[in-house]
């Protein structure tokens, strides 16, 4: 099996990452989990890098530590994440697009496995070779099938080294190659025919386990099949629940990418305020008062509302040399809220005159009088 | 435990209501120190009847206090289980043979005006400390919290820990004058109590909120507090007594788990009852495996699969969660997080009830919604027989006296005569809370046409007088526990309106003028999530027609309805301008409810401030919406028609002659407008009918069905007005009901008709005939 060895590339990461845009989650925090590593007195699973403890406070920030908060949601959640991953089950995180899933997913693997690059990217092109392993097909066919030949992908690579795979929108491939998932769940074995003796089955190591991630907009979990639904602990990550977090959340994250984009202006509390109150009637469909509505079809997420956030003061910066105002709001709110949906379009023309013209605040009203210019 | 002993032998306890490891600690120090007096958090006036109090009852029950006088009506519980430290300490006390009494002020006292019930739960107060605690030791909220602190962990060194804790608390946040008001009175009970055990122990049991400004208070060291209170008085503090205008009493009642628990209620102590007197009875170790068995057992009685293999998920998930959160056996939230995660296979809806600490919302995945109801228990109290009747009993007894109704004859009642009227309100006020006795076999009914008539006949049953003293929780006069029993219905009735309008009419009927506010204030509010506008336009119809007519049953014109008037017109107004369908067959509820905020804004808005240009401004938008039914796009028009804006009909009509929603769009029009539509120019039914004139025979029968229901609006003169304005146009001269009516049988007619197609038919295919109609 030394085409599996473990060691072999995790000795020489690619220099690249350093470099890169947005590197993993355990390049990006490389010291805080060596910290905690070095201060981890805790039982650890085998094959864990981590303790449970550990981990969790790797996600949840510990200040006293100087680890930062990396998730904003239910300690519990975490919680039981973590132990799931623990058990012989894999881990499924569904929600609203735009919940940070993902990134939770990463920073469970990175602090599962110190390694969170063994990942899957589901979608209806997604075959079993992208999943499972595939084959070099000039060495196949100059040699025969042998472990040289074999192109192992993250799925067998997780089981070979004991690391945490990751299965991003898994409910967006086909039934079929989602069910690939079944043996390596329950037995923890994978198959491989093609090769002779004690190669022709590869056994998870301990440490390994699955996090799958799938929203539920484009096409839900209902879809699963029962028996690949029985092999994962279900999560439902919910967005942000109080306004003050997600405001404070999208004025950081929305404040550094203006200054990426060469915007010196910040952009204006009270107008955020707005824009992250509106975004949290129309997701959830209940105003502050607690009056119901329908709420938007479209995905009304925490990191929709930094893109407009985003849209907002560029328009503002760049248009007028300014932090921009209500107008631009409204006419951002219409592109990514209504988007090209009528329905959306509706509800959202109907919201800025039924229900913000009720509202007091200079911000407001200022909403409410460029409600005009909603397309349509 | 010297942290938590004050000078002079005084022990101060601060516990959490309704906690199982507080009461264990107030047990086990009773036992130790076994004290001269016992001190506990309750109201001093029902110092005297303890005997009651501590009767052999099945658990859970409450003292009731119910107070009005000229100002002010209240009603509050003070409830107890077996886990209640406050009642572990009396009775252990007893046994102990400590003197017992009460400290607090009473429940009626302006002190307590805010608090339905005495032993709920005080976080509000110190939201922010628990905030930061929670989020150091990485748990949900402030139950997650004190079961880890205190529930499942070990119980020695449980008192300093629980000092250090409120120590915490106490010194984050101020309290208000209402809980200065009452430390001072409990500080006085403490001193008296001192003074007269001279030496011996005095065990102190009250909310931990409490502890630290009680040690304060009294840790004098000559007997004066901090304050300057005056010396140590020998006697016991003289308790409140109540304004001589005013009526108040505390009696027992039987109380139910459910209503003590946070999930379900309002003012709630400490979630999951049935969990934590299985805490109390057994342990935390065993309480989270019947917690697990009581979860399956329900889910599998509802039908839903839960496998073999899911239970030991879910076993080793409470374990492994366990162990990771510190805890020595799974506790609450661990044995339930493990049996979420195993047996929920689906995307929730919304967070677990236990993880943000709400009520569950309508929709809750059953597998939750059987978790909780397994924690919460239906367990209901029951008095021991020897308990003296709750005075409802009396009053419902002199009350049925005092208006002559005996029970064996029937009752025939005129409404407008005020003795009957109060008779009625009386058999409605008993019908209300569930008391057998009588039928109502008519009288006046919602949306029926009033009726000044009302006849019972009598029902006798034998649980008459076990129903009347179960309703005595409610309240000890018929009034008062009726006002209780519609609040609670107005809590359990949640977002259904047609169910808050019948309630509203049954408030109008039972004679409570002065509703209370928080009864409208919750149907006010629920109106806020009605999404049906058929049930809000319903509810809407009968609130109106209470506030201006009902004099008769003396809710004409009160501001309360008249809030839920604006409430209402508002939520329908939203409602109307969400209905999207390009082709839909009209909908009379839905008119009907425009019709009532018609009504609501023509007759109610001047006085209520209802501003027509609101309701304008929805109508013309929707009336312009191509996407909108078309039976609403013409009762939008006529809404706006109707409260003055006088539209070009004439040209709107055009827009919508197609053959399917033609009919459709008068029908609108008319519901709303038909007075306007006769009294105008009539340039409308000369569009209409030039319309009709130009439709095939084919089109026109499409159009007919919806064309008839639309002229059903109008009441047999105004249809003969419009068919005289019709036979102008077409210059006939005949009496317009010589039209409407038809000597020959109807299928003739129509076979007449199919006759002559058939042959028109055969002429066209035959090129005979162009079909032109000529």
């Amino acid at each position: 099996m030394t085409a599996l060895d473990p060691t072999a590339d995790r000795a020489q990461r690619p220099p690249a990452v350093e470099r890169a845009q947005r590197p993993p989650a355990e390049v990006r925090y490389a010291d805080e989990l060596a910290a905690l590593a070095a201060g981890d007195g805790d039982p650890r699973p085998p094959g864990w890098r981590l303790s449970l403890r550990a981990a969790r406070r790797f996600i949840l920030g510990d200040p006293a530590a100087g680890i930062r908060r990396k998730f904003v949601g239910d300690p519990s959640l975490i919680d039981r994440a973590l132990v799931a991953l623990a058990t012989s089950r894999g881990l499924m995180l569904v929600g609203e697009p735009g919940t940070a899933k993902s990134l939770l997913s990463e920073l469970l693997a990175a602090a599962v496995s110190g390694d969170s690059t063994l990942t899957i990217q589901g979608g209806a092109a997604t075959t079993e070779d992208q999943i499972r392993y595939s084959w070099n097909y000039a060495l196949l066919v100059a040699d025969g099938p042998s472990p040289r030949a074999l192109v192992p992908a993250p799925l067998l690579r997780g089981m070979a080294e004991g690391r945490v795979v990751r299965f991003e929108e898994i409910t967006r491939c086909p039934l079929e190659v989602q069910d690939c998932l079944l043996s390596p769940l329950s037995d923890r074995v994978l198959a491989i025919p093609e090769l002779p003796g004690a190669d022709a089955m590869v056994f998870a190591r301990e440490g390994f386990n699955v996090i799958a991630t799938a929203n539920t907009r484009d096409r839900g979990v209902n879809e699963m099949s029962a028996a690949l639904k029985r092999r994962f602990n279900f999560e439902t990550v919910f967005p942000i629940p109080d306004l003050g977090t997600e405001l404070e959340l999208v004025e950081a994250e929305a404040g550094e990418l203006l200054r990426r984009s060469g915007v010196t202006a910040p952009p204006r509390r009270d107008l955020l305020e707005v824009l992250v109150t509106t975004f949290r009637e129309l997701r959830t469909g209940i105003t502050e008062r607690g009056d119901a509505m329908e709420r938007l079809s479209a995905v009304m997420s925490t990191a929709e509302a930094v893109s407009v956030a985003h849209a907002v003061g560029l328009r503002g910066w760049f248009l007028r040399g300014e932090s921009g105002d209500a107008a631009d709001l409204v006419a951002c709110l219409a592109g990514t809220a209504a988007k090209d949906d009528a329905e959306d379009l509706a509800r959202l023309r109907r919201y800025l005159e039924q229900q913000v013209s009720r509202r007091s605040g200079a911000q407001w009203r200022a909403v409410h009088d460029a409600r005009h210019l909603l397309p349509g | 435990m010297s942290a938590t002993e004050a000078p002079g032998g005084v022990t101060f306890l601060g516990v959490r209501h309704h906690s199982p490891a507080c009461a264990r600690l107030v047990a086990a120090t009773v036992a130790r120190l076994r004290p001269a007096y016992v001190l506990v958090e309750g109201p001093a006036d029902l110092n005297g009847r303890m005997d009651e109090l501590l009767g052999d009852h099945e658990l859970p029950i409450a003292v009731f206090t119910a107070h009005r006088d000229g100002t002010r009506r209240h009603a509050s519980w003070s409830p107890f289980c077996a886990y209640s430290p406050e009642l572990v300490a009396l009775t252990a006390g007893r046994e102990a043979g400590a003197q017992l009494r009460f400290i607090d002020l009473p429940a009626w006292h302006p002190a307590l005006s805010d608090r339905a019930n005495r032993y709920a739960d005080a976080d509000q107060r110190y939201a922010e400390a628990v905030r930061r605690l929670c989020a150091t030791l990485a748990v949900d909220n402030v139950d997650a919290l004190w079961d880890h602190l205190f529930e499942i962990g070990p119980d020695d060194g449980l008192a300093e820990r629980l000092d250090t804790y409120f120590d915490v608390l106490r010194g984050e946040s101020a309290a208000g004058a209402d809980d200065t008001a009452r430390e001072a009175y409990m500080a006085r009970w403490v001193r008296a109590a001192r003074h007269r055990a001279g030496g011996r122990p005095v065990l102190v049991v009250t909310g931990g909120f409490h502890r630290p400004a009680l040690v304060r208070l009294t840790a004098g060291p000559d007997g004066t507090g901090p304050d300057g209170a005056g010396p140590e008085e020998d006697d016991w503090p003289e308790v409140p007594a109540p304004g001589s205008d005013a009526v108040a009493g505390s009696y027992l009642v039987p109380y139910s788990f459910r209503r003590l628990d946070a999930f379900v209620g309002y003012q709630s102590g400490m979630p999951s009852p049935a969990y934590y007197q299985r805490v109390w009875e057994d342990g935390p170790r065993r309480a989270a495996e019947a917690l697990t068995e009581a979860v399956v057992a329900r889910l599998r009685t509802r039908r839903q699969p839960v496998s073999t293999a899911d239970l030991i998920a879910a076993r080793s998930m409470a374990g492994g969660l366990a162990r990771l959160r510190g805890h020595a056996h799974p506790g609450r939230v661990d044995v339930l997080d493990g049996l979420v995660s195993a047996l929920v296979t689906d995307a929730l809806d919304q967070p677990l009830p236990w993880a943000t600490r709400g009520t569950l919302a309508p929709g809750a995945h059953p597998v939750v919604v059987e978790m909780v109801a397994a924690l919460s228990g239906d367990r209901v109290g029951r008095l021991h027989p020897d308990t003296p009747l709750p005075p409802l009993v009396h009053d419902v007894d002199a009350e049925l006296e005092r208006h002559r109704i005996d029970g064996r004859e029937a009752v025939e009642l005129d409404l407008t005569d005020t003795d009957d009227l109060a008779r009625s309100r009386l058999l409605h006020r008993l019908r209300l809370l569930d008391v057998p006795g009588h039928t109502r076999e008519s009288g006046p009914r919602v949306g029926a046409d009033a009726l000044l008539t009302e006849r019972w006949s009598p029902a006798p049953s034998g649980d008459r007088l076990a129903r009347v003293i179960e309703a005595g929780g409610y309240g000890p006069t018929l009034q008062d526990a009726v006002t209780a029993r519609i609040e609670e219905r107005v809590t359990l009735l949640g977002a259904d309106v047609d169910g808050l309008a019948t309630t509203l009419f049954d408030t109008a009927l039972a004679g409570l003028p002065e509703h209370s506010t928080r009864t409208l204030t919750a149907i006010a509010r629920a109106t806020g999530a009605v999404t049906d506008l058929r049930a809000l336009g319903r509810a809407l119809a009968v609130a109106l027609a209470l506030w201006r007519h009902d004099r008769l049953l003396g809710s004409a014109g009160t501001a309360p309805l008249g809030a839920l008037i604006i409430a209402a017109v508002r939520r329908a107004l939203w409602l109307v301008e969400g209905v999207r369908a390009t082709a839909a067959p009209a909908d009379p509820g839905r008119l009907t409810a425009l019709v009532a905020v018609r009504d609501a804004v023509r007759h109610a808005g001047p006085a209520l401030g209802l501003d027509p240009a609101d309701a304008l401004a929805v109508a013309g938008r929707v009336a312009a919406d191509a996407g909108v039914p078309p039976d609403l796009r013409g009762a939008a028009l006529g809404l706006a028609w109707s409260l003055g804006d006088v539209p070009d009909a004439a040209r709107a009509v055009r827009v919508v002659a197609a053959p399917d929603t033609l009919g459709d769009w008068l029908g609108g029009l008319f519901a709303l407008a038909r007075e306007e539509v006769v009294s105008g120019d009539a340039a409308l039914l000369t569009v209409v009918d030039e319309l009709l004139a130009s439709m095939g025979a084919h089109d026109f029968l499409v159009a007919l069905p919806a064309l008839r229901q639309a002229f059903g609006w109008f009441p047999p003169r105004e249809r003969a007005a419009v068919a005289r304005h019709v036979q102008a146009l077409h210059g006939g001269d005949a009496p317009p009901g010589d039209l409407l009516r038809l000597d020959a049988d109807p299928l003739l007619v129509a076979a007449a008709r199919a006759a002559e197609e058939r042959v028109d038919a055969v002429l066209t295919r035959e090129g005979l005939w162009e079909g032109d109609g000529t």
